[in-house]
């Protein structure tokens, strides 16, 4: 067999389990009915042979002798124990005296052995008893002891009645029939209901897999909100991947549009200046420019090309590892400025991204602060909590003790929707790239005076992840 | 200053190695990771600018492989990715500048002339001992703030001296530093260039700049100013 095998279906699974549950329990529902019904029959035939010896009992008179007059024992308890072999019998044995039912005919019961009177009645059985030259029956026997006074004396005398089994087997096996028979209709309609309940249980995850097809096929933009409690996380999850995946399409038409919308006026400049044949000098000079221009475009571009964005899944990053390796970088460049480098990190700051933006943010805000730093720069970071988020959110600034930013400038920096190439000269690439990350992590960047250092402060903060 | 540039493209490697020469370099090309690998540990470079896309052996393992054979000149790479993780990564690997392509030549020079100055010690753009001022950037050398006129062969000298200012120079490290391979060793034109540079920079003899140890070389005699 290869190791994967299909898993059997939750709907098999649960009618399966539940069918054994259910077959277990009626099975031993049976089984208990069944015995509580033969303890009554026999309870029931125990009461009644104490009433036929206690009719038996009143009828007895005794002769002169101690004999048992015969005549006398006219009327039964029940009318069996005068038919002829009706698995209904009775008989008394005293000294030297013997009584047996009219039942017993063409055979004998076996002799009583003499029993001291005054002992509780007894009941055992089934106990063979032979009732012809090759006939046996099973039967219950009732034994009672009772003494009698005549003229010569005490007479002890024993009675037993002997009742054939096959009057209670006949009535079990009855039972068993119309027992059975509703147990198994009884079964039978729980399985059903089961069914009814499972197919009705599992509708939700029906309803899933069709709106699956559905959004494949492209007749649904995305799962509606109808799920039960226990499916929300997997379709807002499903949800929050098909619009990632949507916006990660759209960002990437995005990209190749710009980028070639971007890189025609390069272009045009190039082509205006051949045509215009203008001296070599300041051609020269503009082609470079050009050059320039368009290999920002094309690694702005590049560089959002590759953003994922895929905040809710992708393993959280320690903040701490990824900064150190970076300024240890930055200092091996910046060796001859002898710049310090502070950390206030809090062990617990982690990005929920992909590690290379977070590289990105880093090098490129860390990078800046480097290159107009005097001596020092600070960087900060530390978790943002909120409750009922999944994961934290994140809080970074970097500060250093350069000139600082005017005032005018900071809100050039901050222009949205602007496109790479045509961003404000002197802040390069870099700061298109990281506010276009922060943007795809929801987060918010803001520029002002560092409190501490004295030039600028760059804070990122990147939102809780709910 | 001797320079290893290692890049597969050849025409980038053929335009940076003419313009390094005019600028003065002694210049050694490798076009792959094995050559430049070899190259590396067998000559003594005083910086290496390294490509880190090359076939055969990666720059990466150009760095590591040079670093691991104690070699300590300065190394620039250079990588047509501006990914902060690839950065990163050279520089962890013994690297000590990165470049992201395409740049500008002056870029290039810049950051050349800057990792050989903090690789002897300089932390200035400018070299001045006593009176004496040399502008690496500028190629162009003041005595007392006024003009000194070198020949290219004599600044090469001079620069490579006061770059070492304080360190005994041997003829053979200078020759080896400041000529193409296919130069003729064995010429006295060394001493002629020194001989030289001493009038120049010295005229009344005052100063007494290069100081000669008898069969051993060469040493900048007049002390740094940092």
């Amino acid at each position: 067999m290869s190791a994967t095998r299909r898993a059997l279906s939750l709907h098999a699974r649960q009618l399966i389990s539940a069918s054994l549950g259910l077959i277990a329990f009626l099975g031993l529902t049976g089984v208990a009915l069944d015995k509580a019904f033969q303890n009554s029959l026999i309870n029931n035939m125990q009461e009644r042979m104490a009433r036929y010896a206690s009719v038996y009992w009143n009828e007895i008179e005794l002769d002169s002798e101690g004999r048992i007059i015969k005549e006398q024992m006219d009327s039964s308890p029940d009318a069996r124990f005068e038919n002829f072999r009706s698995g209904l019998y009775a008989q008394i044995e005293g000294r030297g005296t013997s009584w047996q039912s009219g039942s017993v005919a063409l055979f004998s019961l076996p002799a009583l052995t003499p029993g001291e009177a005054g002992r509780p009645a007894q009941f055992t059985g089934p106990v063979t008893l032979r009732t012809g030259e090759d006939t046996t029956i099973k039967a219950y026997q009732y034994t009672a002891t009772s003494e009698f006074s005549s003229s010569a004396g005490p007479v002890p005398l024993k009675l037993r009645i002997y009742e054939d089994e096959q009057e209670i087997l006949g009535q079990i096996v009855e039972f068993r029939k119309s027992l059975w028979i509703y147990l198994v209709v009884a079964g039978l309609l729980l399985v059903l209901v089961q069914i009814v309940i499972l197919r009705w249980s599992l509708q939700p995850l029906r309803v899933l897999e069709h709106d699956m097809q559905s959004l494949q096929t492209g007749k649904l933009q995305r799962l509606s909100n109808a799920y039960p409690l226990e499916l929300k996380p997997i379709s807002g999850s499903i949800n929050a991947l098909i619009d990632s995946e949507r916006s990660n399409l759209e960002q990437s038409r995005n990209t190749l549009a710009d980028l070639a919308h971007s890189l025609k006026t390069p272009l045009a400049v190039l082509q205006a200046h051949i045509e215009n044949d203008v001296d070599n000098g300041t051609f020269r000079d503009d082609v470079a420019q050009q050059l320039m221009r368009m290999n920002d475009i094309v690694s702005y571009q590049l560089s959002r090309a590759a953003r994922s964005g895929h905040a809710l899944y992708s393993a959280p990053v320690d903040v701490l590892p990824h900064a150190e390796s970076i300024v240890l970088s930055l200092e091996k460049i910046y060796k001859a400025k002898g710049i310090y480098c502070e950390f206030e990190i809090d062990a617990k700051s982690q990005f929920s991204g992909e590690p290379g933006d977070l590289q990105e943010l880093l090098g490129n805000f860390l990078e800046n602060a480097f290159k107009w730093a005097d001596r020092r720069v600070l960087l900060t970071a530390r978790p943002v909590y909120e409750p009922a988020a999944k994961r934290p959110g994140l809080y970074i600034s970097i500060e250093d003790d350069g000139k600082g930013i005017a005032a005018e400038d900071i809100g050039k920096i901050l222009q949205r929707g602007v496109r790479g190439d045509e961003r404000v000269q002197g802040h390069g690439i870099g700061m298109a790239i990281v506010q276009d990350i922060i943007n795809s992590y929801h987060g918010e960047l803001a520029v002002d005076v560092s409190p501490e250092l004295g030039g600028a402060r760059f804070t990122i903060t990147l939102p809780c992840l709910t | 200053m001797r320079i290893l540039l290692v890049e597969d493209e050849a025409p980038l490697r053929e335009t940076l190695a003419a313009r390094l020469k005019r600028e003065g370099f002694a210049v050694d090309t490798a076009s792959d990771g094995e050559e430049a690998l070899f190259h590396g540990k067998e000559i003594p470079f005083d910086i290496a600018v390294v490509d880190l896309g090359l076939p055969k052996l990666s720059g990466m393992d150009v760095v590591k492989g040079l670093r691991d054979a104690g070699q300590k000149f300065p190394i620039l790479i250079l990588t047509a990715r501006s990914r902060w993780q690839d950065k990163v990564e050279g520089l962890k690997h013994g690297a000590d500048d990165y470049l992201v392509k395409p740049f500008h030549v002056e870029e290039l020079l810049a950051r050349i002339n800057a990792l050989l100055r903090r690789a002897a010690g300089w932390s200035k753009p400018s070299l001045e001992c006593g009176p004496v001022k040399l502008d690496l950037a500028a190629q162009k050398v003041t005595i007392n703030d006024g003009p000194t006129d070198l020949t290219s062969y004599e600044y090469k000298v001079l620069e490579y001296l006061m770059l070492h200012a304080g360190e005994l120079v041997s003829k053979a490290d200078l020759t080896e530093h400041i000529y193409q391979q296919d130069f003729d060793r064995d010429s006295n034109v060394l001493e002629v260039f020194v001989g030289r540079l001493r009038k120049k920079l010295d005229p009344d003899g005052s100063l007494k700049p290069i100081e000669t140890v008898r069969g051993r070389g060469y040493r900048f005699a007049i002390p740094r100013n940092e």
